[in-house]
This record gives structure tokens, sequence and C-alpha cells, in this order.
């Protein structure tokens, strides 16, 4: 699946300005979108807001509000963008509003740089066994000795 | 066309305004702000000052010298890789920068879990070892917690801690969390989402598996303090001036408090207590 003009949703997993997305396609227009819904169901507090408000004005994004994949789709189609692309996140939410995504345009859902390159297949009974699992990976310092 | 919000702003005041405006039922919750900024500089400015080997030796006083990096873990302003490569750099070997990466790798570890399971941080992830059963905790929050005024110096300021800077130090959120689900009886979802409206890092990951540490649905035990413990890393500034200094809940041996919190408790494993 190739983009000529996507446009790059960013979401509350990743406010960084080296978000994988925004690196892979500088320039794209890219948008926040306040997900109101959750914001009521778990009862946000201001200072919360203030926090994430402050991390996006660093970054190049347009800042919307409502249900999120209605305001992402319809971003896009104002750009008249043919793809979205986002950051991964293990939220059940992100999944639900990806899925909606995907019913109306391409999604290209960019991982990021894992914490250890440790086997994605650990047991996570406990933290002990995951622990002991990646500790050397944890403590090595491979940006120095790079593959 | 949609409106979009505004970007440009005279300076913090004027952003906070703006956004109580927008965001009412937010500001209705609480209209305190954090002092913590968000954004990567000051993201960057915190990974800087990260100090491993201090970290290590002191990170369970209330004054240690903790990292604050949560709240930009958890929106990824800053990557765990990113800190983790940082912890590495800054000390002087990887010995020292153990017990940094250690709690680093909670968050991963939680997040893992998260991916696993989904909605499901939000159900038991084993039965209770306490020998009570869910209908014996309270479903909701009690008022004098959430507002601070239950007369013991060290949960009412740490109640007004998080409601006002949407920060508690790890140590003090696990002191909170023990008081309200044992000595108080409410179930851990109440106190979590308490947390999650406040706190800055709120992550239902994080957030929801450590309550479940603390309950003893996710551990092999649940976590108790005595008032020894907490007045030792809170270096006693509560206790000196606590109104219930002389009838404290919390001031017995682990054997008596045990006794007394978890009646029908089957016997629990004899391992130290060991922190999170």
């Amino acid at each position: 699946m190739s983009m000529q003009r996507p446009i790059v949703w960013v979401h509350g997993d990743c406010l960084s300005p080296h978000h994988p997305g925004l690196a892979a396609y500088p320039g794209a227009p890219a948008i926040f979108v306040w997900d109101e819904e959750l914001l009521t169901a778990l009862r946000i507090s201001l200072k919360r807001i203030v926090f994430i408000y402050e991390c996006l004005l660093e970054l190049p994004v347009t800042i919307r509000r409502g249900d999120v994949a209605a305001e992402v789709l319809a971003f896009a189609g104002e750009q008249r963008a043919d793809g979205i692309v986002t950051s991964d996140s293990p939220a059940p939410r992100f999944r639900r509003i990806r899925e909606r995504l995907e019913t109306v345009l391409p999604v290209r859902v960019m991982s990021l740089e894992p914490f250890v390159r440790a086997p994605q297949r650990v047991d996570l009974a406990r933290f002990s066994r995951y622990w002991q699992a990646i500790q050397a990976e944890a403590l090595s310092d491979f940006s120095d000795n790079a593959l | 066309m949609p409106e979009d919000m505004r970007r440009d702003f005279a300076d913090r005041e004027d952003l906070i305004a703006y956004l109580a405006a927008q965001f009412p039922a937010a500001a209705a919750e609480s209209a305190a702000v954090s002092a913590t900024r968000g954004g990567r500089r000051a993201a960057e400015a915190r990974l800087a000052a990260m100090r491993p080997a201090p970290y290590a030796a002191t990170r369970n006083f209330l004054g240690g010298a903790v990292t604050r990096l949560s709240a930009y873990l958890r929106h990824g302003v800053l990557s765990l890789a990113e800190a983790r490569r940082a912890a590495l750099r800054a000390a002087p070997g990887p010995e020292e920068a153990t017990k940094l990466i250690n709690e680093l790798a909670w968050r991963d570890y939680w997040q893992r879990v998260y991916a696993e399971i989904g909605e499901g941080v939000w159900e038991d992830r084993e039965a209770s070892k306490t020998g009570l059963s869910a209908t014996d905790y309270a479903a909701d929050l009690p008022a004098d917690i959430a507002t601070g005024t239950t007369g013991l110096a060290c949960m009412d300021a740490f109640s007004h801690e998080l409601v006002s800077d949407g920060y508690l130090h790890n140590h003090a959120r696990m002191w909170l969390a023990a008081y309200i689900v044992h000595w108080r009886r409410v179930a851990w979802q109440a106190g979590a989402r308490w947390f999650l409206s406040h706190l800055l890092d709120g992550d239902p990951a994080s957030n929801n598996l450590s309550w479940q540490w603390v309950a003893g649905t996710f551990s092999h035990r649940p976590y108790i303090f005595n008032r020894e413990n907490l007045e030792r890393y809170s270096d006693g500034v509560y206790c000196r001036a606590c109104p219930l200094r002389n009838t404290c809940p919390f001031d017995a041996s682990y054997e008596t408090l045990q006794a007394r919190l978890f009646p029908h408790a089957p016997p629990l494993p004899a391992a130290p207590r060991r922190r999170r």
C-alpha cells in the first residue's frame, strides 16, 4: 500500500516531535483530536488537558475535538488524503478507532522503537519472570554495537 | 468545516483560561493546574537531570532523586528506549543503572500485559489473597478521601497533592492505594478511576495493574505498610503534625495489621515484603 498524500493522525500515546509518522512523511498535514467521550468517561481533570495541550503546541498539528474517527476522516477529506498514518498503541480504544478509519481509507500503523529487542513472546504472568527474560538486553547498550 | 482549536497563546495563563472555558466539565472536576509543564523541551530537561546511582539509593524516600519522567513516558513525549539509553549513558556502569532501568521495565511490562488483555485491566486478574470477597468492598470512593479530610495527615496530604499537582511519588501512591483498598475496604477500581482523573501520567495499564498489585489481585499477596515504614520514607513530616498521631491506624507490626485487615486470609507466603 503506497500513500502519496497521507495525513498523520497523532494520538495521546505518542506526542513526540520524533513521531514515526511525522518523521516518515515530513510536511504531511497532521491532526490531533480530543476524544470527548473518553474525557467524559474518565472525568479527566483540567491539569491533564493542560499538560497534553502543552505537548501538542510543540508539534505541527491541527487540534480539534469530538468523535476521533469522524474528525480524522473529515480532516483527511479536507486534505484530499489517500491514507492515514499513525503510531501504534496497545489501547483497545485505539484499535476500535483504527478499524473505523480503515473502512474509509488505508491506515499505516507505525511501530515505536521497542524498549528492548527481546523476544516478543515472554512470560507475562509475573514481572519477575519478564525481567529475567529481558534483563541482559535491557542493560546492554546496543547503540554502541549496532547490528 | 470544523473549527480548529487555538495554537497561539500569550502565556500559560492565557492557555489555561482558554482550556478551562473549552472544557468546563474538566475544570469542574478540578481547576488546578500542575507545575509540571508538557512538551519535549521539558521532558529533555528532566532526562538530562536523571541520576541513576542516587536514584537507586534514594528512590523509596519521598525526597529521593526520582526522575519525574512518568508523564512524558506515558504520553510518548519520550520513549522508554530513549530513557533507557539515557540511564546507561548517565551511569558509570550498567550496575548503577540497573534499578532505574528495572523501573522503566515495569512500564514496558504493563504495556505488554495491556496489549494482551485490553479492557481486562479493569477486572481482577486473579482471585484476591485477602480472604475477602468483592462484596466486602465499597463501590465508590468515600468523600473524605477525595477531599483530603480524613484527619490522617499523610493521606490528606497525598490526596491534596494528587488533585492539585497531578503527581504523587510512587511510594505515596502505594500507601494511599493500600489505605483505600485495605483499611477503608473500597474497590480498587474506584481508586484507580480517581487516580486516572488526576495523574498527569494516568495510564489504564500502569495505573490499574499497579492498583491490582496493591489489592492482591495481580500479586502473590496484598501490599500493606505500617507507620514505621511510612514515617521512615517520609522523614516523619506527616506524623509529627498529625492530629491522629496517638490513634494511628497504621501504628502496628505487619503481623498485627495483617491479622486485623485480613482476618479470614489463608496463610500467606512468608516472603519478605518487597516494594514495586
